[in-house]
């Protein structure tokens, strides 16, 4: 899909195969390139172009679907003709399937054509340079540096169309120096904004102070979670809680609490593309214009989000979170989850904490409990004890078993600044948080 | 196909001290019905070439679908190009640990071809069992399958020509009783997307999904209405499939000599069996035995030969309690000075191979399950994975299990929700003393292992018997 008229031709051609049925097209096309380094050194350098085509036939409320990387004739016809036959013998749905009617659309893709074109040797260089300034300081670096450019077409039988094409970059890097280490992440659309000598120091800095870490026992503390440790915990609670199907179903935390106000009023989330600090798409994944949800509005709890499946099922609005195909019997998920920012600068908090710890990234978190969104997980790569309003020292790695739930109701204190953060699906907008309810169940020698 | 990838190979030989090049086309089905409405039928149909070259000491690997000539020589322009970027943050020359030259053809032994079975039967399956799920509280009730052939071609400057199909066949079927403030699963024949295996279609039957609906249903609905499990340290049975997934986050993944070596650091972590344990190191107690084995028949990670061409084959990795041995791609096997033992895998043509699990097996005990229980006085039998977390190192382990039942006087008793339980990775193997016999040893399928950047999900296998475990520290979800 060079640009608009191919992804139109691309269309017409599918139709012709198609003729009496109703369909749905999404097409997306990825030209992704990835540098993975470790142990100072590259050691994975990849480059791929691809197409993922999905059509999905509509035969009087039964439905197939036919995924595929090639789009010569022979291919389109054969799982066209594939699916055809599905539907003539598939049971119908329990409710009547409607496509998407046509639609304008205002948000665009961020598209960087300096991104668009960064070379791997230009990628090569800037982690060079990295490498060498955390040499000097005996630290290995290991990460991985992705650029990519993502063409997106949706189209139905109704005349739905949307293309647009948008750029990303992803940097994440640990450095290491026995037990010391520290971790930075990154996402945007524009590689300009990727400042390594920056990104440097910050780990450097974090890795100085994650050393000799000692051992606090298991309990309820009051901690101070990072934006990167609060946007893994917003993604597990948007995947667990937030999606409409499950709510219907009475298979989330959200089912029998609309409409409570269970947080302090600082707390809000949405669903939002029109925030600047994210990665937006013009539309879902059935051809809705992607729109802001509030999740929770100042402390209470509105709703979820609902995918055009779960919508016709229930009669609920669609929020224009409908999933690529191949994952519709999920539900929905947000694809740019915000939290609001607060007025708290990180100084502020770590300055008026009297005990707490200071958690600067998560690993392996997991859903324990949908119902009360009790999550597991691990800190690492810079846990740390504040005593007095001063980090006093690092701290051998927890695991934590807590609920959001609890987590949110005793939430006092929320920074300014956010940080764009990867999402499930697309991105998440996370601040600094405190909370004086959080979980720790077990410890590590670590 | 394969006439383009040599032409190619040839005009890269000169270039390069090392290059692969893999054809992989992927023909797939996959169904899903929920309350015995279908909710997804897809079928799909994938296809590319992989190029990778070591090329000035460096790695440089393209790929793309556009499978004419004129693309894939421009590909391997691509993987040229960026070998020589690499090689501009580099330790020193990527050595590979040398292989022999193979021209072979390897299939899946099947007895039933699932691609011939009519979609028909596939769906009227699932919305007999589906249907049947729902009793008394259960409100929903899923089902799925899903059927995989890949063939694939590989060539290597090492004058490797291997042609590959593999054929797995899997699926499995959940019941979720929802009350008021609570849901309880139970999914058969294992939780997390079903039980898998390169098989036919006879995998399904064998399965007996019709024969097991009424029963995972009645248990859902048993487990809405039964009392979370107290904490406390207690000994504790696994069964087949909680131990699947057991031994693949506690063993499996950090016996990945990749992740030892510190390249999965950044992004799923590293490993707590550094390279000084190997031959030194007492992991578990002397019951414990485990083996990467991609030979065994219907295993999900059993194939001819991995994606590196280097034969499949059985390693000890674990031998009476000690380690032994890592699973290794040609790159890091070189690190220890030995062959590779067949383990680099990728997901698809577009993916490099990681070292990944094949079938990672823990042997059968000499106990009979009613032995095994039987000597405990008062504890626990856990199934059925619910969730899972793992430490970057891989050592403090936490698991949640669908049904936890008593065990007193070595009998079983009342079921218990929303069990966890916790362990470090080495005390939790040494207080294993005891493990069924080979009657109760199964092998389990897992479609879905991730790993690296980008994310590849692997198919893997995992043979296991109930095993037991002392004092193990135990509690429920809130």
């Amino acid at each position: 899909m060079r640009d608009i008229n191919s992804g139109k031709e691309l269309v017409e051609k599918i139709s012709g195969f198609i003729k009496d049925y109703d369909f749905e097209i999404v097409a997306v096309e990825n030209r992704s390139e990835l540098t993975r380094f470790a142990e100072s050194y590259i050691h994975q350098n990849v480059a791929e172009t691809n197409l993922g085509l999905v059509v999905k036939i509509i035969n009087e409320d039964r439905i197939g679907m036919a995924t595929m990387n090639c789009i010569d004739d022979h291919s389109l016809s054969q799982n066209i003709q594939k699916v055809i036959e599905i539907t003539k013998i598939s049971p119908k749905l329990d409710y009547n399937y409607r496509l998407v009617p046509p639609q304008r659309y205002t948000l665009e893709c961020k598209f960087s054509q300096k991104t668009a074109q960064f070379t791997p040797l230009a990628r090569a260089q800037l982690i060079n340079q990295l490498v060498k300034k955390v040499h000097q300081s005996k630290y290995n670096a290991a990460g991985a540096f992705t650029t990519e450019v993502n063409t997106l077409l949706v189209a139905n039988s109704e005349g739905v169309f949307a293309f647009d094409r948008g750029t990303k970059v992803e940097f994440n890097c640990v450095i290491t120096k026995k037990n010391s280490t520290a971790y930075y992440s990154f996402i945007s659309e524009e590689i300009d904004d990727l400042d390594i000598e920056r990104s440097t120091d910050k780990l450097l800095l974090t890795a100085s102070r994650n050393t000799e870490q000692t051992e606090i026992e298991p309990g309820v503390y009051t901690v101070i979670l990072s934006p990167e440790a609060v946007s893994e915990i917003l993604n597990y609670t948007c995947y667990s809680a937030f999606n409409g199907k499950m709510i219907m179903e009475g298979q989330s935390f959200i089912s029998n609490n609309r409409g409570k106000k269970l947080f302090p009023e600082t707390v809000s989330i949405s669903d939002d593309p029109f925030e600047k600090l994210t990665i937006p798409i013009p539309c879902d994944f059935a051809g809705w214009p992607r729109e802001k949800v509030c999740l929770v509005k100042d402390g209470v709890i509105v709703d979820g989000v609902y995918d055009h499946n779960t919508a016709l099922k229930y009669n609920k609005k669609c929020t224009a979170n409908t999933l690529p195909p191949e994952h519709s019997s999920f539900g929905a998920l947000p694809f740019n989850t915000v939290m609001k920012e607060g007025d708290n600068t990180i100084e502020e908090m770590i300055s008026s904490t009297k005990k707490g710890v200071y958690i600067s990234r998560l690993h392996y978190v997991n859903i324990l409990n949908p119902m009360s969104i009790q999550l597991t997980g691990m800190t690492r790569d810079g846990t740390f004890l504040i005593e007095d309003g001063k980090l006093v020292r690092a701290i051998k790695n927890m695991r934590f078993n807590t609920s959001v739930v609890d987590m949110l109701k005793a939430v006092d204190m929320i920074s300014k600044e956010r940080q764009t953060k990867p999402g499930f699906i697309g991105s998440t907008v996370a601040p600094y948080l405190r909370t004086n309810n959080f979980t720790f169940s077990s410890k590590t020698s670590f | 196909m394969k006439k383009i990838l040599k032409d190619i190979l040839s005009w890269l030989e000169t270039k390069v001290s090392y290059a692969d090049l893999r054809f992989v086309q992927t023909e797939k089905e996959h169904i899903e019905v929920e309350n015995g409405i279908l909710s997804s039928y897809n079928v799909s149909t994938n296809r590319g070439v992989g190029i990778r070259v070591l090329a000035d000491g460096a790695w440089g690997f393209a790929a793309s679908n556009n499978l004419n000539r004129t693309s894939l020589l421009e590909t391997a322009n691509k993987a040229l190009d960026i070998a020589q970027a690499s090689s501009l943050v580099k330790k020193g020359e990527i050595k590979l640990a040398p292989e022999k030259k193979h021209l072979a053809t390897y299939i899946t032994p099947i007895t039933k071809d699932p691609f011939q079975v009519s979609p028909s039967e596939k769906i009227d399956l699932l919305v007999k069992v589906t249907k049947a799920m729902l009793r008394d509280k259960v409100k929903k009730s899923e089902g799925s399958l899903e059927f995989i052939k890949t063939y694939k071609i590989f060539v290597s400057t090492d004058g490797s020509e291997i042609e590959q199909t593999i054929i797995e066949s899997g699926g499995g079927i959940v019941a979720s009783a929802i009350g008021e403030d609570d849901f309880q699963k139970r999914s058969y024949p294992s939780g997390l997307g079903g039980d898998y295996a390169t098989c036919g279609y006879e995998f399904i039957e064998e399965m007996k999904l019709t024969e097991n609906a009424e029963r995972i249903s009645e248990e859902a609905n048993q487990l809405l209405a039964a009392p979370p499990l107290p904490a406390g340290k207690t000994d504790i049975v696994l069964g087949g499939s909680q131990l699947a997934l057991q031994v693949h986050e506690s063993c499996g993944h950090p016996i990945e000599l990749d992740r030892v070596l510190g390249k999965e650091i950044s992004y799923a972590g590293g490993s707590f069996l550094t390279l000084d344990k190997l031959n030194n190191f007492t992991y578990g107690s002397p019951e414990v035995t485990i083996v990467a084995d991609a030979t065994v028949p219907r295993g999900l990670g059993t194939f001819g030969y991995d994606d590196e061409g280097v034969p499949a084959s059985k390693t000890y990795l674990i031998n009476k309690g000690r380690l032994e041995g890592y699973l290794m791609s040609r790159e890091d096997a070189v690190v220890l000075g030995l062959p590779s033992n067949g383990a680099a895998r990728a997901e698809n043509w577009n993916r490099i191979p990681l070292v990944r699990m094949t079938n990672v097996n823990l042997l059968p005990g000499n106990l009979d399950l009613d032995e095994l229980i039987g000597d405990i006085k008062e504890g626990l039998y856990f199934d059925t994975n619910k969730s899972w977390s793992i430490d970057d190192k891989r050592l403090n382990f936490q698991f949640g299990t669908e049904v936890a039942r008593e065990i007193k006087n070595g009998k079983l008793g009342r079921l218990y929700k929303n069990a966890i339980y916790q362990g470090i990775t080495p005390e939790f193997w040494k207080s294993c003393d005891g493990i069924s016999d080979k009657k109760y040893w199964k092998l389990w399928g897992i479609p879905n292992c991730g790993k690296g950047q980008p994310s590849q999900v692997m198919h893997v296998g995992h043979g296991t018997s109930p095993a037991r475990f002392r004092k193990i520290k135990v509690g429920a979800s809130q």
